[in-house]
């Protein structure tokens, strides 16, 4: 009798175990909404936005209130302007725009682990283009590398892409580009005292370290031909093998450049760049009516004054000087 | 061939986290009594945290001399295990990284949610690939075994290909080569079919061995009752086959566990990956990677553990 | 199929990198479990309990998790070295938990007779180990072994993971980034491994009949 009562109890206290460990796992999923025609992946930032993270104390995230504040100021789309377009009415109908990027890339794209919240410049493009077309600040982001983009976009999982995409013409076959919408050019980082690299030049013989998938090793042989390339995934990853040694300096795009070096003391960024790297918004091959539409908005927000404000509230904390000319659309 | 592949039984269990580690005399026993049963289960438990395994016999019992030896020397390690400890702990502080304000996000809910949903996640890929390799690992087994050589073939080459490939390349491939024929699949099962495919190779070797270990007298004496070939599967051979390898089994999905690390190249949010972001954001990487293998040892042990159970209760007593 | 046949020196290049990483995981991986079995199974309580908590740990992780630790982490506490070695370091680590596992069923395989029959004649410890048990357990550990590099070749894929893209499928995944034909590279680099595994399948079948007793 004492036996199966010892035995019931344990298995009790197994069930009650189980159940809540599915409890916690329950509201840990319930939290994170899901969009019911996307598979339930990275994080969503819907409806966070008005919170806004207090003060982060993370520079990486740039003047997240200004950004939110632009936000707000954005008209959403007439309907006209969406009904003409199939795409934009879906995005429209569904509530949600699913956005591929990163999470890693300060001043760009940098997710808030405690509060979900996405900040920087390529973020706030992506919120600025849900709230034209859903009317509210509604954004899915979607986890993108080199290696997956086009894919993403070709099987649809994604919307937009807006990841410091750059536009190459192997790629344009591939993808649309809406934009471009910056116009980058590819920095060095070196680590912080380091002395003899000033330009693209003194590369040579170096190791430098770049992220696979991009068209970055070409362009850093064409300059300096006998340097040696060490590819990592991620631009953190990166970040991390140039601040540990394991490499001489980094190349990728300026911008993001500044990102890093504002978040890690440990590294600065060359003033030399060299190559050009226009930024554009990728979306699938097959919508070229929505690629019109979103060249649309990008002159609006840039002949507004959205554009300027926006890189003033991301990258201009970094970049001291005048704000850029936005480039020309098309 | 049967010895090969009992062979291989037992190298999958020897690749998995310390699934059945073979008692020491005196196992479980027979069950004499409940309380009695639980009494030898806590003791075999015991013996087998401790273990002294073979080396029970490799030497006589310890006289004074060796027990004087045997003292020193364990005074020794202790000081010596000591030393390694301290002076690892010891370099970490003087990296700084055993500073409060690298640990202190642990404690705090948002972070503590942000990788639960990373551990959810991947418990979910592994349920889901665990069910679906397990039923193709059955069928490709009984595929293997058939008579005919049409299904013979084709699962004997599926199986033994598919055991050779790296999973990261299967990864890969699905992820570039399907977009090229024309397939879309949502994210999560851009995981979970390069998952599937390996795991429902290597599922179907153990339940191979399971069925050939089975003893030829059981399939002759269902023969010579005048079951069929697949009444003879389905009521007499798989039942026992099924039993014997659930150790396996359950090994098996801890390593599927594993796989879904590689989660990374799909960007599919699971734990390894949550912890990565979580890092670079707190400027506490290798924090974030040792809560996170913290995590995987935990789940893994406990599943473990459950594989144990399961099989004192399956034969009696531990293999 | 140009893409393959114009770059069989990229295939052939992975394929060295592979092998080199793989040969030197297998030889330290290998030392160390035998260190480790030889903990586990001493008289020594804290050498058998620390040897017993590293394999118990070590089989639990994800071999992607130790890895990045090493090549990640490692740095932040002033270790940094070379990636190819610090990711063999990392995986001669964690696959010497199997390998000791691998030892100690092979020790165990060994009939009791056997130690007794030599602890009768004055065998000492470390003699019973060297002249008997283990020359009669290396006949059992050869298929186990045998799997275990199997194991360690599929796996050296991961280096690419962590930045070591020499390695075969880090140059197959270039390659693709290059020619965008996926379907005809990562075949061949399946072709590549299946190839390698049944070499070492062969050779192991080998090994075992050269060993065996009769």
């Amino acid at each position: 009798m004492r036996n199966s009562r010892r035995i019931s109890i344990r298995r009790a206290a197994a069930a009650l175990s189980l159940a809540a460990l599915g409890a916690v796992a329950a509201c840990s999923s319930q939290s994170t909404p899901v969009a019911a025609p996307v598979a339930k992946t990275g994080s969503s930032s819907a409806g966070h936005s008005s919170s806004g993270s207090p003060a982060s104390a993370n520079p990486g995230t740039g003047n997240v209130g200004a950004v939110n504040a632009l936000i707000a100021n954005e008209a959403p789309a007439p309907a006209s302007a969406i009904a003409a377009d199939a795409v934009a009415a879906k995005i429209r109908s569904s509530g949600t725009l699913v956005v591929g990027g990163v999470e890693t890339a300060p001043l760009f794209s940098l997710l808030d682990p405690a509060t979900g919240h996405v900040s920087g410049f390529d973020a706030g493009i992506s919120q600025l283009l849900a709230k034209y077309i859903t009317g509210k600040n509604s954004t899915k982001l979607v986890n993108v590398t080199a290696d997956t983009r086009e894919a993403l976009l070709e099987n649809h999982s994604v919307d937009v892409v807006v990841a410091t995409y750059t536009i190459t013409p192997a790629r344009a076959k591939l993808v649309r580009f809406a934009g471009p919408y910056f116009e980058d050019g590819l920095g060095i980082a070196v680590r912080t005292g380091t002395t003899g690299i000033t330009s693209a030049a003194d590369l040579a013989g170096k190791t430098v370290v770049t992220e696979s998938g991009s068209t970055i090793p070409t362009a850093v042989k064409a300059v300096a031909p006998t340097a040696k390339i060490q590819l990592f995934g991620t631009d953190a990853e990166c970040v991390q093998a140039l601040e540990q040694g394991r490499a001489d300096a980094y190349v990728l795009d300026q911008g993001v450049l500044a990102g890093d070096a504002l978040t890690n003391p440990g590294i600065k960024v060359l003033p030399a760049a060299f190559d050009e790297q226009p930024l554009g918004i990728g979306v699938p091959h097959n919508e070229p009516q929505f690629e019109a539409f979103v060249n649309t908005w990008l002159q609006k927000i840039e002949s507004d004054g959205t554009w300027a404000k926006l890189w003033k509230a991301t990258i201009g904390t970094a970049i001291s000087g005048q704000t850029p000319v936005p480039p020309k659309v098309g | 061939m049967g010895a090969r592949l009992k062979a291989a039984v037992r190298d999958e269990r020897m690749l998995a986290p310390a699934a059945v580690a073979p008692a020491a005399a005196g196992g479980g026993g027979p069950r004499r009594g409940s309380s009695q049963h639980d009494n030898a289960v806590m003791l075999a438990a015991l013996r087998r945290a401790i273990d002294p395994g073979p080396g029970a016999t490799l030497f006589d019992q310890p006289g004074p001399r060796a027990r004087r030896r045997i003292a020193i020397a364990t005074v020794l390690a202790l000081v010596v295990l000591g030393a390694l400890v301290w002076a690892a702990a010891r370099r970490f502080a003087d990296y700084g990284q055993l500073s409060a304000d690298k640990w202190a996000p642990f404690t705090q809910w948002p972070i503590i949610h942000y990788l639960l949903n990373g551990l959810v996640a991947t418990l979910e890929v592994t349920v889901i690939s665990g069910g679906i390799a397990l039923a193709a690992g059955l069928f490709l087994a009984l595929g293997r075994l058939s008579r005919t050589r049409l299904l013979r073939w084709p699962a004997a080459l599926y199986v033994e290909v598919l055991r050779s490939v790296p999973l990261l390349l299967l990864i890969y491939a699905f992820l570039l080569g399907l977009p090229v024929i024309g397939l879309r699949l949502p994210l999560m099962w851009q995981l979970i079919w390069p998952i599937v495919a390996t795991n429902s190779a290597i599922l179907a070797e153990i339940f191979r061995a399971g069925v050939l270990s089975v003893d030829r007298g059981q399939t002759e004496a269902a023969q010579a009752i005048g079951l069929r070939y697949w009444p003879t599967m389905w009521h007499v051979v798989m039942p026992q086959a099924v039993r014997r390898v659930i150790p396996s089994l359950v090994s098996q999905v801890i390593r599927l566990l594993k796989d879904s690390t590689l989660g990374y190249v799909v960007s599919y949010q699971e734990l390894l990956y949550a912890a990565g972001v979580l890092g670079q954001y707190n400027h506490a990487v290798l924090q974030c990677f040792l809560v996170a293998a913290f995590c995987y040892v935990i789940v893994n042990n406990i599943l473990a553990a459950v594989a144990r159970r399961l099989e004192l209760r399956m034969t009696g007593s531990p293999s | 199929m140009d893409a393959v046949t114009s770059n069989v020196s990229v295939f052939l290049g992975g394929i060295a990198v592979s092998a080199e990483i793989t040969a030197a995981t297998f030889v330290l991986a290998f030392a160390l479990g035998l260190l480790l079995a030889t903990c586990r199974i001493s008289p020594v309580l804290p050498l058998r309990a620390a040897a017993g908590l590293y394999v118990a740990v070590l089989r639990s992780i994800p071999l992607l998790v130790v890895l990045t630790l090493f090549v990640f982490g490692l740095p932040y506490v002033g270790l940094t070295y070379s990636l190819l070695w610090t990711a063999v370091t990392a995986m001669s680590l964690y696959w010497a938990a199997f390998f000791c596992e691998a030892v100690r069923s092979g020790i165990r395989s060994v009939p009791a007779g056997q130690i007794e029959a030599a602890r009768a004649l004055g065998f000492t410890f470390s003699q019973v180990l060297a002249l008997v048990v283990l020359p009669q357990a290396v006949r059992v550990m050869v298929q186990p072994l045998a799997n275990l590099l199997i194991a360690i070749v599929l796996n050296s894929s991961l280096a690419a993971a962590v930045g070591v893209t020499a390695e075969l499928t880090g140059q197959t995944e270039l390659l693709d980034q290059r020619y965008a034909q996926p379907l005809i590279i990562f075949g061949a680099a399946a072709v590549c491994y299946v190839a390698l595994t049944f070499l070492i399948g062969r050779a192991a079948g080998f090994a075992e009949r050269k060993v065996a007793l009769h």
